[in-house]
């Protein structure tokens, strides 16, 4: 039970941090009365985590479908769902057994004292102004990929997390799979020698080829709260769900999406979390006609300072095919994007990058030797567990806010200077852009009063 | 378009009559092009766009109120390939050129094209742009555009711009105005944030 006068949030965490300090770090639970107990024991009803899900379409329903497992495990408590399609909503109290609160406004939620933590799952231009929120509110945040969508934004979520003490996980689970856990030691390790160059491949970005006139919104759905910071503008079934994506506002296109995974895993597992490029070059082709205006095809070239080496992100770039081609079959390995990491002793190839991980066998059969560099591990490879881990002790999760916010800035980037059509120049120090004034204005996008940072 | 007609349009020079009538007719070709029904001429119209600058912008606004949406579309496209073209460094005179233009369809009379004006000009609007631009702050039907545009715009004349502009806004719209202030690192007396405020309850029941 929380102690009177101690605030829920930092009871949990006090608890999980008396927990490391008797040695139960690797245990796979997030609170005390597990350490007394088998693994999966289940703790007292008030002392599990009272998660609240917003947005529970797509991702958002893979995420409460998630919880709602532990839940049956007695691990946490899934106590409010959010959605501005209310048959969404119904759907996700459904799948609750209709014990979950349901809610259209997330703000709601934020004022709910019993709440510890979000799952936000909400599409892209909402997820810095709900994660800054809840941080204000002091809930954990897991919030899906990419972080942000401009640059300000990234800047608000780090200081919110930071000012708040919360435990900010952000969804590029790639990096908690067990294959990238080898591909990361062994790049650590310097197996590959200095690496230079590492060049992504996907497929390209769909376009909309039966464009359709605005219309009205369907009933179900608060079009003014799906807009959120957007500037207002009337409803286009192009929109939602799921299509957002392919918008450079709500969704930015592959390099947003996909790129949120696979140049996640390069910057993690070349150490190069808190550095960034110096020059970002983008060539690409947009679509012709229709709503959607993210780039087809796309090739952006990063180069990064001290240590040198170069990224290039590229649509559809040059795709490696799986060796195993029974596994593929059998696995439903997505070949369609990926990276190649290149070194001056040897190269290896990192296939998909999100919830699927491959590598290659080198490193798979890898051990590193007695001193080796020993690389970050997500409790049981899964990034929800690490998320609770962070809650539980304070510790930095895997995908914590300044990583999320150093890889989307990579992908806000990107299509900036497709955007520009030219060259821009970064400072990765003071994280913005140099030499350019109207790109310079492009890092951040007033916002739509009242959902604000 | 012409290779000639480009440069000149580009350089925002001062025109001779017959260059005047080379862009005019540049500009008549562009605008044909984007009104074509045909996407495959439509498309790479818009998308070559930029380089066509200032004299381009107003009859490509007029094609933004054109009834067919994928047209009204290319042609906002088209503004903004300018204006993006326009802010490159070193184009100080195209992008002043261009802002001019953009200045002027803040008095039209489609909404699409003053809040779409105002986006542009909160790229690349200077101190001239922020008069015309705050002066529809009082306008309800862009009024939030207006403020967005001019948070973005950096120095004092936006600053002041949105200060004076709070003396007679409607009282709902102060709390929205005070917010631009505290962005742009202003103390703003009364109207706190109303940004975690719930309004919205859903007419879903749980169980």
């Amino acid at each position: 039970m929380t102690p009177p006068g101690i605030p829920r949030r930092r009871f949990l965490r006090r608890s999980g941090a008396t927990l490391i300090g008797l040695g139960a770090a690797s245990l796979p639970q997030i609170l005390p009365a597990r350490v007394l107990g088998t693994p999966y024991s289940t703790p007292s009803a008030k002392d599990r985590l009272n998660i609240a899900h917003i947005g529970v379409g797509g991702m958002g329903n893979g995420h409460l479908g998630y919880m709602l497992a532990r839940q049956s495990r007695g691990d946490v408590n899934v106590v409010a769902v959010c959605d501005v399609d209310e048959n969404r909503l119904a759907a996700a109290v459904k799948s609750t057994g209709g014990k979950a609160t349901p809610y259209r406004d997330y703000r709601y939620i934020l004022e709910r004292a019993d709440v510890d933590a979000v799952v936000i799952a909400t599409p892209d231009h909402w997820h810095a102004v709900q994660t800054v929120h809840a941080c204000e509110a002091g809930k954990h945040v897991y919030v899906e990929k990419p972080a942000c969508c401009t640059i300000e934004e990234g800047k608000a979520m780090v200081r919110a997390a930071r000012e708040h003490k919360v435990a900010v996980q952000v969804g590029s689970q790639g990096r908690s799979q067990r294959e990238a856990f080898y591909a990361h030691q062994y790049i650590a390790n310097g197996m590959l020698g200095r690496v230079h160059t590492v060049k992504c491949w996907h497929y390209a970005t769909p376009s909309d080829d039966n464009p359709v006139p605005d219309s009205e919104p369907p009933p179900e759905l608060d079009w003014d709260l799906w807009l959120g910071p957007l500037p207002w503008r009337p409803y286009n079934a192009r929109y939602l769900h799921g299509v957002f994506r392919w918008l450079l506002e709500s969704g930015g296109g592959q390099i947003r999406d996909r790129g949120a995974h696979v140049m996640s895993n390069a910057l993690h597992f070349l150490g190069a979390d808190h550095t960034g490029p110096v020059s970002i070059e983008t060539k690409g082709r947009v679509p012709t006609k229709g709503l959607w205006d993210a780039a087809i095809e796309m090739e952006v070239t990063y180069q990064f300072k001290n240590p040198d080496w170069t990224l290039i992100w590229a649509q559809p770039g040059e795709m490696v095919p799986y060796p195993d081609r029974e596994r593929v079959k059998r696995e439903g390995i997505r070949e369609g994007y990926g990276a190649v990491y290149y070194g001056d002793k040897d190269k290896l190839v990192v296939w998909v990058g999100d919830g699927q991980v491959y590598t290659e066998q080198k490193a798979l059969d890898y051990t590193p030797p007695p001193g080796g560099v020993q690389v970050p591990k997500s409790p049981r490879f899964d990034h929800h567990e690490d998320w609770f881990e962070g809650i539980k002790t304070g510790r930095k999760t895997i995908m914590n806010i300044e990583a999320g916010v150093a890889t989307a800035f990579l992908c806000v980037l990107g299509n900036l200077s497709l955007i520009c059509g030219r060259k821009l120049h970064w400072d990765p120090v003071k994280q913005e852009i140099v030499g350019d004034e109207q790109a310079r204005r492009l890092m951040s996008r007033p916002q739509r009063y009242p959902y604000t940072l | 378009m012409k290779p000639q007609s480009v440069s000149l349009l580009a350089a925002g020079a001062v025109l001779t009559a017959s260059a005047r009538a080379a862009d005019r007719a540049a500009v008549a070709d562009l605008v044909a092009r984007i009104k074509s029904p045909d996407d495959a001429v439509r498309g790479p119209a818009w998308q070559s766009a930029g380089p066509y600058g200032a004299p381009a912008v107003g009859p490509l606004a007029e094609v933004m109120t054109d009834p067919h949406f994928e047209i009204a579309r290319s042609a906002r496209r088209a503004i903004e390939r300018i204006v993006r073209h326009a802010g490159r460094p070193g184009a100080d005179a195209e992008r002043r050129a261009v802002a001019a233009e953009l200045v002027k369809l803040l008095g039209h009379a489609s909404p699409n094209v003053r809040k779409h004006a105002l986006w542009m000009l909160s790229e690349i609007g200077e101190a001239p742009a922020v008069e015309p631009m705050a002066a529809l702050l009082a306008d309800p039907e862009v009024r939030e555009d207006a403020r967005c545009a001019l948070e973005r715009i950096p120095g004092a004349a936006a600053t002041d711009a949105l200060k004076k502009a709070m003396a007679t806004a409607p009282e709902a719209f102060k709390y929205a105005q005070a917010h631009s202030l505290r962005v742009r690192g202003e103390k703003v007396e009364g109207y706190p944030s109303q940004k975690r405020l719930p309004t919205k309850p859903t007419r879903v029941k749980a169980g």
